[in-house]
């Protein structure tokens, strides 16, 4: 069996059996509270969890939940008051991070109560196990939930692939990058109008970004986003990153336990960012495959299914305070018409939702039968003031090492808030140039680049999707970004996230990295997300790679219901 | 000066005490570069955490409650951004600008820094720089700045890459390092006067709080008699935890060479106060951004990487930039280096949000790698114009007959102006700082390193001669009385106060 993410690294502290036990009485008391509490939550959660509740019911439910809160809020006292003393006890911190008084958000908790499937890895055993005397909770939270994400990928840093070098290492194609132009790339940003040393360069900039990228940022957007006016570049923030742009909005849209609508699958990165720093809560708005009467198209956003997304969270007593869209989606690949997102807009209006669009595959659009529309193209923007739009270099360019992403918001409130986190998510001077320069070069980018960057993404596209055809793999995305979104359901035998996460660890084992449906939250199990943006020989390697283990799978599969069918 | 609705800040932020409200509109020096004036004080524990909803609070606003104490962090530091850059001092073009002797960056070195950073070493470009990395850094990086620190701090052993973790300034580590050693609410213990922008540094995500540690001046004679705060290192840190009464305290920062006082720890203080900490099992947080900024061979500095045994190396971090030694503060490198793996592990965690681009780091480690060029010609040269300003400046002061304190180390000169204020007030500092400033030339003032002496200012000296010689005599000119009253009056004035008072 795979080693790879069965287990979760823990930081190098001691765990808890190893703390020698203590005769004192505190830390038993602390470990009878926990399970006072786990049986008050899961009795709570029978009580409300029932189905289709009449007007008097709902009321009686919310009656109850004042009452879970109330005594929730007593176990809470006792446990920080116990905890303080066991940790004086044992000289050692125990960290409890679900009793973060605080109101840091507990991503299992709430999932466990809401009774939808889990967002995000469950950590829960794993950081009870942990004792560190360094670390702060949060801190701990950060650092485990960090590795338990990016355990593979760092194993694929550590252990990469080469044509020479090492032919048995990895190949990813899990993480969303775009490997094809680096020969534009790297010749673009060798050229002499990239390579300037100025005083200004060197010194402390404008925190909100040096503003002749700002007005280059606005300028490029205007153009590219076929914006009705010219862009303001006061309306523009640069930071290191489009998820550093959006833990920034995190923290200044939201307080602590707030939460955004998000529709699911949708974009892993947006866990991090809303969780390591922000603590704001990700509500998915969970999309179907299945095409029904009401479900025209697989994965399909209804305003319908944003408003009963709302409203559940809100009956749960929940803030939501805004609403997430990845516009062209990633992983799904779709892209909003302009009369659907005019849809979300006015929804989010009516409800008094701010919108962050991430448009950050905007130019990734390969399909030339299709045509994007960016919210800045809108001639007339339902709430203006709540609109922020992300975009940075990263996919459109492929330089993800660049580090560079920007806001777009008419608001100069949140334009403010957001430039305080300048100091912390700042880009260096000399880049700030490069990307200056970049942007400028509108004739190389139209002429040159954008071509040859959409060709060679539909030559990949054509060849990974000829291969998931002849394996009868169902896909979705024919048109843009750098991915296809493909159903291995037929792959699992029960069809369950541990399944998945078993055929995952599968492709791993063959030093294949995929990403899989679980971590885009996707509500049906068996979903892959499969990067095609990479050269072609090692897309043919990783093929290969793919090919072996579903057929191993397969095999594995027909012996299993062979021997199920024996037994009876 | 305009007034502030005070009322409304009640309970703002909670690492404001309310003495720090009346500064909020006005455009300090320091602003500049975000050393804002920021207090905690003994009513600390009552204010709410950044969660409370009690304050700033306009229903109308857009911003969360947070979102609106983060937008007062950037609207204060805003107000001095205005005043300086819409007026900034060009030789040619602006000659009665404004002169900036308030943000400690050293100007000294650009010809250098362009000249090495031209060469064609420093241009390679492949696809690895490009594309996502290990978020701690560049591997060839972190080899580097082990190397550079190993022989540059004396380590007695080599460093490891290992232990350090690279981000995107030393703001950024400030930021990373109290979200993982603290929990909101908590503290680090600071030595005070200090370099205010960690305030927001630490606050901003990590919601974490200084606590002041004030060390007392009594400076009644010039700098070379006088070492205040060095005779007090026993005491400093048993008063410390006594001011935080209530908090819980989870380190201690040390800014060596110090930022303003420009003071340097013998290794014999140094090993007291991590002792102390070891006691009391505090983190400690070594900043040493001005490590090689140490002009004066004589005081013989020591790197706390150089100490033969640290008495809790889980518990010591330590900082390091090309920011100031460097003179890059705009290029964004900052680095950690600690033996805790659980530490390293954390911070690296949070890079993803503080990473510095590929070109960068590659860049960073031509240039730490450059030994022969840093030794023979940077450092030298650096040296011998950071003492040349310097001089210049302290021969000034002195011939003024005004106080100061500097020890050789770092850009700046920590000036006595107490005998030009008629009321030993922060206000008077205040109109002081705005006289400098309507005679176009920017400083700090004391209150934005928390001085608790009204009447303490920073010099920045590590500008040109011509910058420098022209930013002298208009502070002569001030303090002589004669200075011109500006013919528009300063813009910050003229604004609506700003928009966060709502």
């Amino acid at each position: 069996m795979s080693h790879w993410s069965d287990t979760l690294p823990v930081p190098s502290g001691q765990r808890r059996d190893q703390v020698p036990r203590d005769h004192s009485i505190y830390p038993q008391l602390l470990e009878i509270t926990l399970h006072l509490r786990q049986a008050m939550r899961e009795h709570f959660v029978q009580l409300t969890s029932r189905q289709g509740l009449s007007l008097e019911e709902r009321k009686h439910t919310q009656a109850i939940r004042e009452k879970e809160a109330l005594l929730s809020c007593l176990i809470r006292r006792m446990i920080n008051l116990l905890q303080s003393k066991a940790a004086s006890d044992l000289e050692l911190q125990v960290p409890l991070p679900s009793e973060d008084s605080r109101g840091d958000v507990r991503y299992g908790e709430r999932a466990q109560l809401s009774g939808q499937p889990d967002p995000v890895p469950q950590l829960s055993d794993c950081e009870a196990a942990f004792v560190s005397r360094d670390l702060s909770n949060r801190g701990i939270d950060i650092s485990v939930f960090y590795q338990s994400s990016f355990q593979d990928y760092n194993a694929y840093q550590k252990d990469k692939y080469h044509k020479d070098k090492n032919t048995l290492g990895f190949i990813n194609l899990g993480t969303s990058e775009n490997k094809l132009c680096m020969d534009l790339m790297t010749e673009r940003l060798q050229e002499r109008d990239m390579n300037c040393i100025e005083d200004a360069l060197l010194q402390y900039p404008d925190w909100r970004g040096q503003l002749f990228l700002r007005e280059e940022v606005a300028r490029f957007l205007t153009y590219y986003c076929r914006a009705p006016t010219q862009l303001d570049p006061e309306n523009v923030v640069v930071l290191n990153g489009c998820c550093s742009v959006f833990s920034a909005l995190a923290m200044v849209l939201c307080d602590p336990g707030e939460a955004f609508l998000v529709p699911a699958p949708f974009y892993s990165g947006f866990a991090f960012s809303s969780r390591l720093y922000a603590k704001v809560e990700l509500i998915p708005v969970y999309l179907e495959s299945e095409v029904t009467v009401t479900n025209t198209q697989p994965f399909q956003l209804t305003v319908d299914k944003l408003e009963e997304a709302l409203l559940e969270a809100r009956f749960e007593g929940k803030k939501v305070r805004g609403l997430v869209l990845i516009n062209p989606q990633n992983p799904v690949g779709d892209i909003y018409s302009p009369d659907s997102l005019m849809k979300y807009l006015e929804f989010a209006k009516r409800y008094n939702l701010h919108v962050i669009i991430d448009e950050i595959y905007m130019l990734s659009v390969f399909d030339e039968s299709i045509i994007f529309h960016s919210v800045l193209s809108m001639k007339s923007l339902p709430d203006r003031n709540r609109t922020h739009v992300i975009w940075g270099t990263s996919k459109d360019f492929g330089i993800s090492g660049f580090r560079f992403g920007a806001l777009y918001t008419h608001n100069k409130e949140v334009v403010s808030a957001v430039s305080a986190f300048g100091y912390l998510h700042s880009i260096s001077g000399i880049v700030q140039h490069k990307l200056c320069q970049l942007l400028q070069n509108t004739e190389w980018i139209d002429k040159v680049y954008l071509p040859t960057n959409c060709y060679r993404l539909r030559e990949a596209h054509k060849y990974i999707t000829a291969k998931l055809k002849a394996l009868e793999i169902p896909f979705h995305n024919s048109s843009s970004g750098l991915y296809v979104w493909i159903n291995l359901k037929k792959y699992l035998d029960p069809c369950t996230f541990e399944e998945e996460r078993l055929l995952y660890c599968r492709f791993l084992d063959n030093k294949l990295l995929l990403s899989r449906g679980k971590a885009y939250m996707c509500k049906e199990p068996g979903w892959f997300c499969l990067i095609f943006a990479d050269e072609l020989p090692r897309l043919k390697l990783a093929m290969c790679r793919f090919c072996d283990v579903l057929q191993e799978q397969k095999e594995a599969l027909i012996v299993k219901q062979l021997e199920d069918a024996m037994r009876e | 000066m305009f007034t502030l609705p005070q009322k409304d800040f009640s309970a703002p932020t909670t690492c404001l005490g309310p003495a720090c409200m009346q500064d909020l509109g006005s455009s300090h020096g320091d602003d500049l570069e975000g050393e804002c004036s920021r207090k905690l004080d003994q009513k600390l524990p009552e204010l709410p955490g950044v969660g409370d909803s009690a304050m700033l609070s306009p229903d109308t606003s857009y911003l969360s409650s947070r979102g609106r104490m983060i937008k007062w962090f950037w609207d204060s530091a805003e107000e001095g951004y205005r005043t300086y850059h819409m007026d900034e001092y060009d030789e040619n073009k602006n000659p009665s600008g404004i002169i900036n002797l308030g943000v400690s960056e050293n100007k000294l070195c650009f010809d250098l820094l362009s000249w090495r950073l031209s060469q064609s070493d420093m241009q390679r470009v492949e696809p690895s720089l490009l594309q996502y990395a290990d978020w701690r850094g560049h591997l060839f990086l972190r080899e580097e700045v082990a190397k550079f620190l190993s022989f540059y701090c004396k380590s007695p052993a080599p460093l490891r890459p290992e232990n350090v973790v690279v981000l995107n300034g030393g703001a950024s580590l400030f930021s990373a390092l109290a979200t993982v050693l603290c929990e909101a609410g908590e503290a680090f213990l600071i030595p005070t006067p200090y370099y205010g922008a960690i305030t927001q540094h630490v606050c901003l995500y990590g919601n974490v709080r200084l606590a002041c540690v004030y060390l007392d001046s009594e400076v009644r004679v010039l700098a070379s008699q006088v070492e205040p705060g060095r005779a007090c290192g026993q005491e400093f840190p048993e008063s410390g935890l006594r001011v935080v009464h209530g908090v819980k305290v989870k380190g201690l920062i040390l800014i060596n060479p110090q930022n303003p006082l420009g003071d340097i720890y013998s290794p014999e203080e140094l090993q007291e106060y991590l002792v102390f900490a070891k006691r009391h099992k505090l983190h400690v947080i070594v900043d040493e951004v001005y490590m090689l900024s140490v002009f004066e061979e004589s005081v013989g500095y020591r790197s706390v990487l150089s100490l033969e045994r640290l008495p809790d190396p889980q518990r010591t971090h330590v900082m390091w930039a090309t920011s100031k030694d460097f003179g890059m503060s705009g290029l964004r490198f900052g680095t950690l280096y600690t033996e805790n793996q659980d530490v390293a592990t954390a911070v690296a965690s949070l890079c993803r949000y503080h990473g510095l681009s590929g070109l960068v780091q590659y860049q960073m480690a031509q240039l730490l790698r450059d030994r022969d060029w840093i030794n023979q010609v940077y450092l030298p040269e650096n040296h011998a114009r950071l003492k040349a300003a310097h001089t210049y400046v302290s021969e000034e002061l002195r011939a003024l007959g005004i106080p100061f304190l500097s020890r050789g180390a770092g850009f700046f000169i920590w000036v006595d102006l107490r005998k030009y204020l008629p009321k030993a007030t922060f206000e008077e500092e205040m109109l002081l700082w705005r006289r400098f400033l309507d005679n176009k030339v920017l400083l700090s003032f004391g209150k934005a390193f928390e001085c608790k002496e009204p009447g303490w200012f920073r010099f920045v000296f590590s500008d040109q001669a011509h910058r420098l010689c022209l930013g002298m005599q208009r502070v002569r000119q001030v303090l002589a009385g004669k200075s011109q009253v500006a013919e528009d009056p300063p813009p910050s004035q003229s604004q609506e106060p700003s928009d966060q008072c709502r």
